[in-house]
């Protein structure tokens, strides 16, 4: 059939996460709280996580939020993969994914699953939906204050 | 590739207007994805015709020059040039004067004239500003601003469950603190034609001012700005067959005289001192430095375009490609269409959602058949937020489009929904 071709993008796993999310919710307590959206759609992600006594590692991570197949599969993807890691280790995966979305290597065996991500690379147009929830991650990483509000919002768009 | 003559143009319903134009459209050549592109996002921006692109050319090619500002012969011809393009954009929407035409390099730039220029410093604390909530962001941030800094209240015209502006309501919220009621024409995102000439009207009882966002309007459909008696009409050439980077802001003339200037600099002066100046008549006033000379051109060159087919005729194949589209796509399961279901009574533009499929999904499954549609926001945030949609995708159509693509489009998004439906049941 003639969206064939679409296939590549819109893998079996990637429908199946949109449809039914594993990791969607919010984590209690809430250690960070990051939205994250695009503005130019529209599309937002409400990400919170939970972490150990000594602040070094993700216990647990959940996401709510709005958006396409792409950018709400990329989240639950990514919350599965980073659940249990270190902050650092956290990082490495942001930084491992984006890197793929730029044509970048596949995960390896550890972190397969996320290479269900890759097609979407040969989309550029759609690469900003795939990295809006990494891109959140990242901040709620990052921010030098553990923030448990997050009311503000970090744009995905103009910055890489 | 010039135009068919004035003369082979009336309206006649067995004649197929895009069939007549279309080769006037180099781009609509193109293949996408190994599909014949169709261009359904005439909303955002119109293709060129080749008679705009030469226009620009040749004036690069033989008339480029700075205006207003030598006395040599090419100046002289850039500068007839780019004030006989706003001649013909004079007499294209009906203003009395071509002083009453003010080129900005887009419609919002126009709004955020009047909103900087008139608006700072005739509203004060407590005053009131109608906007409609069908308002692009461009009709809106300015006047925030505005309210912001002058303690004025925008106040925000509902819509009916029809998606058509609702007439009651709006002349509930006029009163004797009304000073500006800005509207659009045409709903980007509903499709709805608003009844501007009777809310124009109904404002001035008030002694309010009332501009009109035409961007939807004036590239589809006859603007007369007479006729509308409105204060301040704006519009973006790039919709209209015209370049990117050109814009225009009409004003009524004693208005635009007693508004101070928005920009400083260049070619808006009469006399300057160490401390101070005097500044240009209109339109120039509102110009400062070079402005878009070429893009002028071409805009002019574009009105010439639309005015030998005649906006009538552009209007009247609009509705009939819509009133299939509309048709068509009520009859794919799943889907809801937003704004009037009455095809007479909408521009030519349909915004729609589908069950449990996010529109981005949908446009790159359309964009993998060569078919260009908007999704998104479409720039009107605050109306997706009260039509409880978190976005939707467009399909917009324009002179050069055909029932044989509106065809294929409904054909391609039904496969696209079931490919959805059937991952997703
Ligand atoms: C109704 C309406 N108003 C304003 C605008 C803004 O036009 P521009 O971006 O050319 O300034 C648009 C186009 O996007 C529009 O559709």
């Amino acid at each position: 059939m003639p969206l064939d071709n679409l296939r590549g993008l819109y893998q079996q796993v990637i429908l199946e996460r949109y449809k039914k999310p594993h990791n969607f919710g919010r984590v209690d307590p809430v250690h960070r709280h990051q939205r994250g959206h695009n503005p130019s759609c529209g599309d937002t992600i409400d990400l919170t996580l939970q972490l150990d006594p000594s602040q070094e590692r993700i216990v647990d991570i959940k996401f709510e939020g709005a958006g396409c197949a792409i950018a709400l599969a990329s989240a639950d993807l990514m919350a599965d993969a980073v659940r249990g890691r270190t902050i650092p280790e956290a990082l490495q995966l942001v930084e491992r994914f984006q890197a793929m979305m730029r044509g970048g290597e596949e995960f390896p065996r550890e972190q397969r699953a996320l290479n269900a991500m890759k097609g979407v690379a040969q989309f550029p147009v759609r690469i900003k939906c795939a990295n809006l929830a990494w891109h959140a991650l990242k901040y709620a990483l990052e921010s030098p204050e553990p923030q448990a509000d997050g009311s503000a919002f970090v744009s995905n768009e103009n910055t890489d | 590739m010039a135009v068919s003559p004035l003369s082979s143009f009336k309206l006649d319903h067995s004649f197929d207007l895009a069939a007549q134009v279309r080769s006037d459209f180099p781009i609509l050549q193109r293949q996408i994805n190994g599909h014949p592109l169709i261009y359904f996002d005439n909303a955002a921006t119109s293709q060129k015709p080749l008679a705009v692109l030469q226009a620009m050319d040749h004036y690069y090619r033989h008339c480029n020059a700075n205006v207003h500002r030598g006395v040599h012969t090419l100046s002289n011809e850039a500068t007839d040039a780019y004030e006989g393009a706003r001649e013909k954009i004079a007499r294209f929407v009906n203003a009395p004067s071509p002083q009453e035409i003010i080129y900005t390099r887009n419609a919002s730039e126009a709004i955020n004239l009047v909103a900087y220029s008139w608006g700072l410093s005739h509203l004060e604390r407590g005053d009131e500003i109608v906007l409609s909530v069908m308002e692009h962001h461009s009709n809106l941030i300015p006047w925030q601003w505005v309210a912001q800094r002058t303690g004025a209240h925008l106040k925000f015209i509902q819509i009916t469950p029809e998606g058509e502006l609702d007439l009651e309501h709006y002349r509930s919220l006029l009163n004797d603190r009304t000073r500006l009621v800005a509207v659009t024409q045409v709903s980007n995102m509903l499709g709805s034609i608003n009844p501007v000439q009777e809310m124009t009207e109904l404002a001035h009882r008030y002694g309010a001012k009332v501009l009109l966002d035409a961007c939807q309007s004036v590239p589809h459909m006859p603007v007369d700005v007479q006729a509308l008696n409105c204060d301040w009409l704006a519009f973006s050439g790039h919709k209209m067959c015209g370049p990117t980077g050109i814009g225009v802001l009409y004003g009524r003339r004693e208005l635009l005289r007693a508004m101070p200037p928005f920009l400083g600099g260049g070619e808006m002066i009469a006399d300057v001192y160490w401390d101070h100046a005097t500044y240009a008549d209109i339109p120039h006033k509102f110009e400062a430095g070079t402005p878009a000379i070429a893009q002028a051109v071409g805009l002019g060159a574009a009105v010439d375009y639309l005015s030998q087919i005649g906006l009538e005729q552009v209007h009247a194949h609009e509705q009939r490609l819509i009133a299939r589209l509309l048709d068509g796509i009520q009859r794919i399961a799943g889907i809801t269409v937003y704004g009037p279901k009455d095809p007479a009574r909408r521009a030519g533009l349909v915004s729609f959602s589908v069950e449990a499929v996010h529109p981005h999904d949908l446009s790159t499954l359309l964009d993998e058949q060569g078919i260009a549609i908007r999704a998104g926001h479409h720039c009107t945030q605050p109306l997706h937020r009260y039509l409880r949609v978190q976005s939707t995708a467009r399909a917009s159509v324009y002179l050069y489009n055909t029932l044989a693509e509106v065809d294929c489009f409904l054909d391609v998004l039904a496969e696209a929904v079931e490919f959805f439906s059937a991952a997703l049941s």
